[in-house]
């Protein structure tokens, strides 16, 4: 049941035709575990802490530095040299105290991925690299929980929702891995795409609308142009290849 | 036959800053075996030694992904591909 106050707290978003009520209590009810705290997970987690999602989970084992500031929002001047997620949940806890907001300080790996996402309704794919991007998509598909990509370069950025066992999973788009290195980016671009990623997440949870599945979304900043890509589940991806999902 | 190549923004250095290639082919190899032709500093972006593409690098034919051997897919006057690099950043 809502409070008084919460539904005074999300009386417009009540007020959109199939969320309501029901889809607040949802959004109430859910856990949300957000990899990575740096441009795209400050934009995702600001909005769907104000959306009064019940639990946000924020991992990132980084320190803030001063050329994080361009984009990652949820860190200030003051935070240099704190521990990301902490620094996010701080901001984040003032802005919904109604939110339970969990900082974790840890590099995501194979022996703790399991642990950190056990128990969590959706996840957010809003790291900086590769390969923890793939493993957070192979521990989405083993664990069957839905995952919501996103990523950014410059002023161009793709995101992409999977459902285990029913649709396309990153592995089936993204096939290699390209060298690291320090990438461009300006912080209008993450904050659009990991806008795009909340909206994914309330939607799932509330279940309405329709998901950005077996659709790669590209967004041009330059030219302003939202483009769509077609992908098809690979029956011999390496991660989700002839998997249905848990029942 | 003319088929449009759309060019990411950071392979547009390679193309002259060319965001859009015209080219000739009668399939996806054929068609990037042109551009690499007009722009011979793009091929190390999009080939590994042994002449396949490097895995990061996805192409569309016509907004669909040409995936597995791309290379061999056929494409027909009038479409448009476009390859799509991995992005990581966060």
């Amino acid at each position: 049941m809502l409070t008084t106050d919460e539904r005074k707290r999300y009386d417009r978003q009540i007020m959109i035709r199939g969320l309501g009520e029901d889809g607040q209590e949802k959004l109430k009810r859910a856990k949300v575990i957000i990899a990575g705290s740096g441009g795209l997970g400050s934009a995702a987690s600001i909005y769907l802490v104000a959306a009064g999602v019940g639990t946000i989970r924020i991992v990132d084992h980084d320190r803030v530095e001063l050329s994080n500031l361009n984009r990652q929002v949820l860190h200030w001047d003051n935070d240099i040299g704190r521990n990301k997620a902490d620094s996010a949940a701080e901001k984040l806890s003032q802005l919904n105290q109604g939110v339970k907001i969990e900082a974790m300080d840890e590099t995501i790996n194979e022996a703790n991925i399991s642990r950190l996402v056990a128990g969590f309704d959706l996840i957010v794919d809003a790291m900086d690299n590769l390969p923890t991007r793939y493993l957070l998509n192979k521990a989405a598909i083993e664990n069957n929980i839905p995952f919501v990509h996103g990523a950014v370069y410059g002023f161009e950025g793709r995101a992409m929702t999977i459902i285990p066992g029913k649709t396309a999973c990153l592995r089936c788009v993204y096939r290699g891995l390209i060298p690291e290195e320090k990438f461009p980016v300006i912080g209008v671009t993450p904050a659009v795409i990991g806008c795009i990623q909340a909206t994914e997440v309330i939607k799932y949870i509330t279940g309405i609308g329709k998901l950005l599945t077996n659709r790669l979304l590209v967004y041009n900043g330059l030219n302003m142009k939202f483009r769509e890509f077609k992908v098809k589940k690979d029956l011999n991806c390496e991660h989700c290849g002839h998997s249905t999902g848990k029942e | 036959m003319s088929i449009k190549i759309e060019i990411p923004s950071y392979l547009q250095p390679y193309t002259n800053n060319m965001e859009v290639v015209e080219v000739n082919g009668s399939t996806v190899g054929g068609c990037l075996n042109h551009l690499v032709k007009q722009f011979p500093g793009i091929e190390k972006m999009l080939f590994a030694k042994n002449g396949k593409l490097f895995g990061y690098v996805a192409i569309y034919i016509n907004g669909e992904d040409a995936y597995p051997e791309e290379l061999a897919k056929p494409v027909k006057d009038g479409d448009e591909l476009d390859i799509l690099y991995i992005i990581g950043g966060g």
